[in-house]
């Protein structure tokens, strides 16, 4: 007896002291909530998935854009990678913990388009005179586009460019490669360098990711899938076998063979390696998204840093590739106030100032067509002109149906299928073989996808 | 006389009869009592595994009965066109054998090198009490720590094993991208995770072990090859039986090494059941797809754990 009530003594004692030390707390919150005064600005929920250097400017653009209007308080919550965010997103619409406004990747245009669950900013453009949507790159505009109806604003856009170390050229003797180059003056580069170096240096690499495949069919002027990359009706099968994937992948293969090009893999491991001997000048060439040229600036300290158009066939005009990176868009899930205030945000973060500001934080392009007078890029350039390459490769380029992107739902799968074609074709294996596997592959892939969501196959 | 004891005869067969009866009565209500109480102290457990076993368990078996669409819905019913696909494609197989492989590699190298260190590290020699320790220091490294050192150790251009092959004029290997060398390098650091578990546990059995058997044997004049395959394994069986039963699930599931080391790379000659799993779910948004890969990796965990405590437990001594 004299136990037990020991025990509920002692228990009675400890909830008191919880429910004391827990009292403060909930003072301190209704507290801060009612400091802040937001409870009469509409919230607008923004998911993206921003990580280093990008993800503290693009917290700073949100302080800005709440400091710089009364009407709105935008919050920005990171979602982890693109893939896993737009599951998210999708698996979130209609409850109450979906965003307003999002951050999703060149990957999920289709998907996204077809979910029936965006509002397709078009629908803000014709109604907002104080914005002209022309100041916007053409290119990046073209990726995120059906029916000549934008669907989601371009937001941090990077392009494939190619790399190389000047200063290794220049020890070596080698005369760089032109602005412009072809598949033959990227190949006199490498074997130059790899026999010059005593094969101590290896002339260049591509890292084993379908994105740099399909660019190169871009820049040749064909198409990944059918119907014109699904731009013209839905795609039915994938056209991975043509002549831009076939001279492409014969170049490669050419420098496989004379030992020049060393193949570092697929996945972030593989761009981890190629980054690694690139910096420690063990790799003279490598192509990448534009997106890498910051880090490439800081880590090559005491050599000078290359940069030229993505590669294009021999005898023909390059075409331009597609850009790469993610767009922000608007659900339809909210209400129209909310869906307003998403949109001038958007419109805030697509400035000429904002636009540099970005570029110059993070190495992603500026889009606005006006960035390039601020004195934010013109200092940038200046100081380092190798910065300005893809930001020209972006404006030069002419959008077409072939370097706008793919218009097919399942895209991860489609780089996945890829992958495995390009590591096969690396160690040698028969290019129409291994692109063959590929096509079927990837044709059973849309042929599921057209079934289950009720379209022609 | 004799009405009267037929009387007395019959009372007592009465009375017999309903205290049997009473006792009777009273076992079923303790019956009921007891089922009372196991469903009061079962029930909570019993309720968490139906919710997130059992429905789950269920649930996904009925999602890869049908195909998947763009918002991650349902539509299509398909039967087991799901299985039939995954079991006819050349990628399943492949990454079926690699995963076989990758198991039993794992499984057989844990084992043989952790019965090794324990043995070694049992005999009281000077400076034993340090190998434990490094021995099982594997355990308190994590997954993404290891996956990184490992990934600068097998590094083409700059890892220390090529930098070493270099100076002996040894062949440069590509370990992270040849597709062969992939899965070496993928085991050699699954081993070495594991190593620090299965060290531990198979020495703690060694440690357990009877002095007076072994100082019987070596009065027998017995080998220590023969003493180590006839008194120390039937002895450490229970152990090893239960090491090798983890190893072999554990691996299966391995996913933290792969996804840092080579996501399934190169030409998915590491691409296991489980990472394909996660690809077909969380990156490609296919469901019905994975949940059809899930079934099928449960059925073959399922068979194997049975194979092994069919048939080598019946080798285990108690």
């Amino acid at each position: 007896m004299k136990n037990q009530k020991r025990v509920i003594y002692n228990l009675i004692i400890v909830l008191t002291v919880a429910f004391l030390s827990l009292l403060p707390v909930s003072l301190l919150g209704n507290k801060q909530a009612s400091a802040a005064d937001n409870s009469k600005r509409i919230k607008i929920v923004f998911w993206h998935e921003m990580t280093g250097p990008a993800q503290t400017q693009l917290n700073e653009f949100v302080k800005q854009f709440n400091k710089s209007q009364s009407k709105y308080q935008v919050v920005s919550q990171f979602e982890g990678t693109y893939e896993e965010a737009v599951q998210k997103i999708l698996n979130t619409h209609e409850s109450n913990t979906s965003p307003a406004v999002f951050q999703s990747a060149d990957i999920s245009v289709s998907q996204l388009y077809h979910s029936g669950y965006i509002t397709k900013v078009q629908k803000f453009i014709d109604k907002d005179k104080s914005f002209n949507v022309n100041d916007i790159s053409s290119v990046a505009r073209a990726f995120y586009s059906q029916k000549g109806e934008l669907l989601g604003m371009p937001f941090n856009t990077s392009q494939p460019v190619l790399y190389y170390n000047a200063s290794l050229l220049k020890k070596y003797n080698i005369t760089p490669p032109p602005m412009n180059p072809s598949y033959s003056d990227i190949t006199r580069v490498a074997k130059q360098l790899y026999q010059r170096s005593n094969k101590k240096v290896k002339g260049m690499t591509m890292e084993v990711y379908g994105w740099l495949f399909d660019q190169l069919i871009a820049n040749s002027g064909n198409y990944s899938v059918n119907n014109q990359n699904g731009r013209l009706a839905t795609p039915t099968k994938a056209s991975f076998i043509n002549s831009g994937s076939l001279k492409a992948m014969e170049w490669i293969q050419e420098n496989v063979k004379s030992g020049d090009f060393i193949n570092y893999g697929s996945g972030t491991n593989a761009s981890a390696n190629e980054m690694a001997a690139f910096l420690s000048g063990k790799l003279g060439i490598f192509m990448e998204s534009s997106a890498d040229i910051g880090q490439l600036t800081l880590g090559m300290k005491n050599q000078k840093l290359g940069v030229t158009y993505y590669p294009h066939a021999d005898g023909q005009k390059a075409n331009g590739v597609a850009i790469g990176g993610a767009a922000l868009w608007i659900s339809n899930d909210k209400s129209s106030e909310v869906q307003q205030g998403a949109w001038n945000f958007i419109k805030y973060l697509e400035s000429a100032k904002n636009q540099a500001t970005w570029q110059k934080a993070t190495g992603y392009l500026a889009l606005n067509k006006n960035s390039k007078k601020t004195k934010t890029l013109k200092n940038l350039y200046k100081k380092n002109p190798a910065l300005k390459v893809p930001s020209e490769q972006l404006a030069k380029t002419v959008p077409n149906n072939s370097n706008s992107g793919i218009f097919v739902e399942g895209i991860v799968q489609e780089r996945i299928i890829l992958n495995t074609a390009l590591d096969q074709i690396y160690n040698g294996s028969n290019i129409k073989s291994s692109l063959t596997q590929a096509e079927e592959a990837m044709n059973s892939y849309i042929k599921n996808n057209n079934r289950a969501n009720g379209w022609r196959y | 006389m004799e009405e009267e004891n037929n009387l007395l005869d019959a009372k007592k067969q009465n009375i017999l009869e309903n205290s049997k009866k009473s006792i009777l009565a009273n076992k079923i209500s303790v019956k009921k009592n007891d089922k009372f109480y196991a469903l009061l102290f079962l029930g909570p457990s019993l309720l968490l595994l139906i919710l997130f076993i059992f429905y789950p368990m269920l649930k996904t078996i009925y999602l890869s009965l049908f195909l998947t669409n763009g918002n991650g819905q349902n539509t299509v019913f398909v039967g087991l066109e799901n299985y039939v696909s995954l079991l006819t494609s050349s990628t399943y197989l492949a990454s079926l054998g690699s995963t076989f492989v990758y198991v039993i590699g794992v499984s057989v190298l844990t084992i043989f090198l952790g019965l090794l260190l324990a043995s070694t590290a049992s005999k009281n020699v000077r400076g034993s009490v340090f190998f434990r320790t490094i021995f099982s220091s594997t355990m308190g490294v994590s997954i993404s720590v290891s996956a990184i050192f490992w990934l600068f150790i097998f590094n083409p251009s700059i890892g220390i094993l090529n930098q070493v092959a270099a100076f002996f004029h040894l062949p440069i290997l590509n370990w992270s991208t040849d597709p062969n060398l992939a899965m070496i390098s993928v085991i050699i650091s699954t081993v070495w995770m594991n190593l620090g578990f299965a060290f531990l546990v198979l020495f703690s059995a060694f440690e357990s072990l009877p002095l007076s058997l072994y100082e019987e044997t070596a009065i027998e004049g017995v080998g220590p090859v023969y003493r180590f395959m006839h008194v120390t394994i039937p002895l450490i069986s229970p152990t090893l039986f239960f090491v090798s039963i983890i190893t072999l699930i554990e691996s299966f599931k391995s996913f933290g090494l792969i996804d840092l080391m080579t996501a399934g790379g190169p030409n998915n000659a590491t691409n296991m059941l489980v990472y394909q799993i996660y690809q077909n779910a969380f990156l490609n948004g296919n469901y019905s797809q994975a949940s059809a890969e899930s079934v099928i990796l449960t059925i073959i965990i399922a068979i194997l754990t049975f194979i092994q405590f069919k048939y080598l437990e019946k080798k285990v001594s108690y």
